[in-house]
């Protein structure tokens, strides 16, 4: 098969990786995130990026522009998330462990089934924004300038992401309460808002990842299943709590699927399982995880 | 809050709540439970199994709400030859397993004398394989190949056509008036590659250009990543072969790289809740196949008469997996009521075999050789921004069921299909 595979194929594939990774990175750094943070496994993360695409549905149908579908997809299940986590996840911290898993595997069935009584069974239709539709040619390369803007506008989040994280006040209060929030809290800072917060941007990077989703594939109450596994596949692989781990692992992941589908489609999803299986193998941490939390 | 080290939760935990969680993702649902009866002698009772959770429980809706008017409209003529229907349905969450176990609920605890219902090929060769050993009629609403070779029994009953039929129909068309050269996405399992076989053996037939194939796992919602092969390729015909969600991000993602500006899609089985999916992307340049669509009611007096009924009281129309739901259930008390019992099942097998009918489309028949429904394969158009409400397609060509399905000789032996070889 690899005989009439071309250079400008092999450049579109890797393209397509690209951008079927970036999606997973959002993915897989709201979870990683919310994991680092709180230390709560969120089995619901693909329910929310469910959610983030009907709210664009939504409000692609009331304003006519994707622009506010993202950002409204943005801020409504950040507000969202912020709710679940203050009056559901709340009264869990410093129980059992296993009690905010179970809460958030709930969810997990609760919310699409909470859609399927507002929205019905069918899924919702969302067209690709007219400014981003159409193809981008580059001598033999044909590139979707819908996956151009995903890859991009990743790029852009995780830019802001990191100088949050790494530049601002609260940022470096976020990063030493993933460290140690028992000395943020010495310090006489209010951790538990700190982990509202922090709930909130990982679910907010699971609406994103949901709302740029949607055109490719329509808003359906049971889209979030696959959401999921995927997150927790790439965070598995990039290393538990790590933001650079995500992200790399979320473009390995995407080309790999992209190479597996050029090579032998129908492998394409155990090609994903498969690369977990080695990694945890060879290096049971992760690729960037920390030491200690095996 | 000053325990936070103590809920750490391990790596190993999170790994186990994470194959816990998976194996649960995939399969969930709350088993469907219908109210519970013991048997009577005065009534026949019929259970069916349905997909209400999962990937096509929309479609699993459809087929139990055609089936419960079935019943409602002979119960409300009395019922058959005296005695009034009791019918269950359970959900079988579009999963094998499930639906075996549900299937030995209707019989064993429901004292059900009949089942129908499934919409997986798959799950239907395995409740027609435990109906052939319990002796229980069973009448599949879905695309299935039990009438096929030796999985053939005389309690089996399929009511929807045989996957190849409805690639010999789509494929007719299109090698007719679309193209010669083709390449097809096929979802990775045996109904698609019963699909892909059809396509194959037609395109031997009429002289077609068969430029290549992908194979795409069943649930797949990138296929961005299969589309770098068919640009290269250039067909002017491409084939889908898969269903649902995968269908829905195949057609979506094509006219996102302007694929079907360039070559026709063609669905081998579609369905409105697709259409309505893709929106105004599933344009004029993509055509599926259906046995059934609503636009017949402008054909056919007996298709206005069902599909008015069903509007009246359901407020929807229903797609095709629903359609072969009411004709199932109705061609079964028909033939009771022809054979004059409720009780003798041989007698009633006998009466179905065989038996003509006009109920939804134009008439048909069960042929009795091999228990198949012969009907027509419909091919429709989308209409892109001018689709509305239900308003989806127009039906552009309605292909004859006896000239898509091989002679009983040939499904017996399971040819010509067998003699093909798929694509690696």
């Amino acid at each position: 098969m690899l005989s009439d595979v071309s250079w400008s194929v092999i450049l579109m594939q890797l393209f397509f990786g690209l951008a079927l990774g970036s999606i997973f990175v959002l993915l897989a750094s709201g979870l990683s995130i919310i994991y680092g943070l709180l230390d709560v496994v969120n089995f619901a993360h693909g329910a929310f990026a469910m959610l983030g695409a009907y709210v664009v549905f939504l409000a692609v149908s009331l304003s006519g522009s994707f622009a506010i579908g993202i950002v409204s997809a943005i801020v409504i299940v950040a507000i969202i998330g912020m709710m679940v986590e203050f009056f559901l996840l709340k009264p869990l911290y410093g129980k059992d462990p296993l009690l905010p898993l179970l809460l958030t595997f709930g969810l997990s069935v609760a919310i699409p089934d909470l859609i399927k009584i507002a929205f019905g069974l069918i899924g919702e239709p969302v067209p690709y924004p007219e400014a981003l539709s159409g193809a981008t040619t580059i001598g033999p390369l044909i590139l979707s300038n819908y996956r151009l803007f995903i890859i991009f506008f990743t790029l852009a989040i995780l830019v802001s992401l990191w100088l949050f994280l790494k530049k601002s006040d609260l940022g470096m209060i976020i990063r030493a309460a993933t460290r140690d929030s028992l000395m943020v809290q010495v310090l006489g800072t209010n951790t538990s808002r700190i982990w509202t917060t922090g709930f909130a941007i990982g679910i907010g990077l699971a609406a994103l990842a949901g709302a740029i989703s949607v055109p490719m594939m329509s808003a359906t109450p049971d889209m979030g299943v696959e959401m999921t596994m995927v997150a927790f596949v790439v965070t598995v692989v990039g290393g538990l709590g790590s933001l650079g781990g995500a992200i790399v692992g979320g473009l390995l992941i995407g080309i790999i699927v992209a190479f597996t589908s050029l090579i032998a489609g129908e492998y394409s999803s155990v090609a994903m399982y498969f690369c977990m299986a080695v990694v945890l193998l060879i290096r049971p941490r992760g690729l960037f995880g920390e030491i200690g939390r095996e | 809050m000053n325990d936070k080290a103590d809920k750490r939760v391990s790596r190993r935990d999170f790994l186990k709540g994470a194959t816990v969680a998976g194996i649960s993702l995939l399969g969930p649902g709350i088993p469907f439970i219908t109210k519970r009866a013991s048997a009577k002698d005065d009534v026949v009772k019929y259970g069916t199994m349905h997909p209400l959770t999962g990937p096509y429980s929309a479609l699993g809706a459809d087929q139990v709400r055609a089936t419960q008017l079935a019943v409602e409209e002979w119960n409300a003529k009395g019922g058959i030859l005296g005695r009034k229907i009791e019918w269950v349905h359970r959900d079988d969450q579009l999963n094998g397993a499930v639906a075996l176990r549900r299937a030995k609920e209707l019989v064993e605890e429901e004292k059900c004398d009949f089942i129908g219902g499934t919409l997986s090929g798959a799950i239907s060769l395995a409740i027609n394989e435990f109906a052939c050993k319990n002796k229980v009629p069973y009448l599949a609403y879905c695309q299935s190949d039990m009438v096929l070779g030796s999985d053939q029994c005389k309690y089996g009953f399929a009511f929807m056509v045989l996957p190849y039929s409805a690639a010999l129909a789509t494929s007719k068309y299109a090698f007719e008036k679309l193209g010669k050269k083709w390449f097809s996405i096929t979802a990775d399992y045996r109904w698609g590659q019963s699909l892909l076989e059809g396509w194959i053996w037609q395109s031997q037939q009429m002289g077609g250009q068969f430029l290549g194939n992908v194979y795409a796992p069943l649930g797949a919602t990138d296929f961005s990543t299969y589309f770098t092969k068919i640009m290269a390729a250039k067909p002017e015909v491409l084939v889908m072969n898969n269903l649902g969600a995968d269908q829905t991000a195949a057609i979506k993602q094509a006219g996102e790289l302007g694929l079907t500006k360039k070559m026709k899609i063609v669905c081998t089985k579609t369905a409105m809740a697709t259409i309505k999916e893709v929106g105004p992307a599933y344009d004029e340049n993509i055509m599926g196949g259906t046995t059934f669509y609503w636009g017949l009611r402008n054909k056919y007096a007996s298709s206005r008469k069902f599909i008015d009924v069903y509007m009246k009281k359901f407020g929807q129309p229903l797609e095709q997996d629903g359609e072969s739901g009411y004709v199932a259930t109705n061609v079964l008390l028909m033939a009771m009521q022809k054979a004059n019992t409720v009780t003798d099942k041989e007698k009633i097998i006998a009466a179905m075999e065989g038996i003509k009918y006009t109920l939804t489309k134009g008439p048909e028949y069960v042929r009795a050789c091999d228990h198949q429904r012969v009907q027509s394969y419909l091919l429709i158009r989308g209409k892109g921004k001018k689709a509305k409400n239900w308003d989806l397609a127009e039906i552009v060509a309605e292909i004859p069921g006896d000239s898509i399905i091989m002679s009983c000789e040939d499904n017996a032996k399971k040819l010509p299909f067998a003699n093909i070889k798929l694509p690696k």
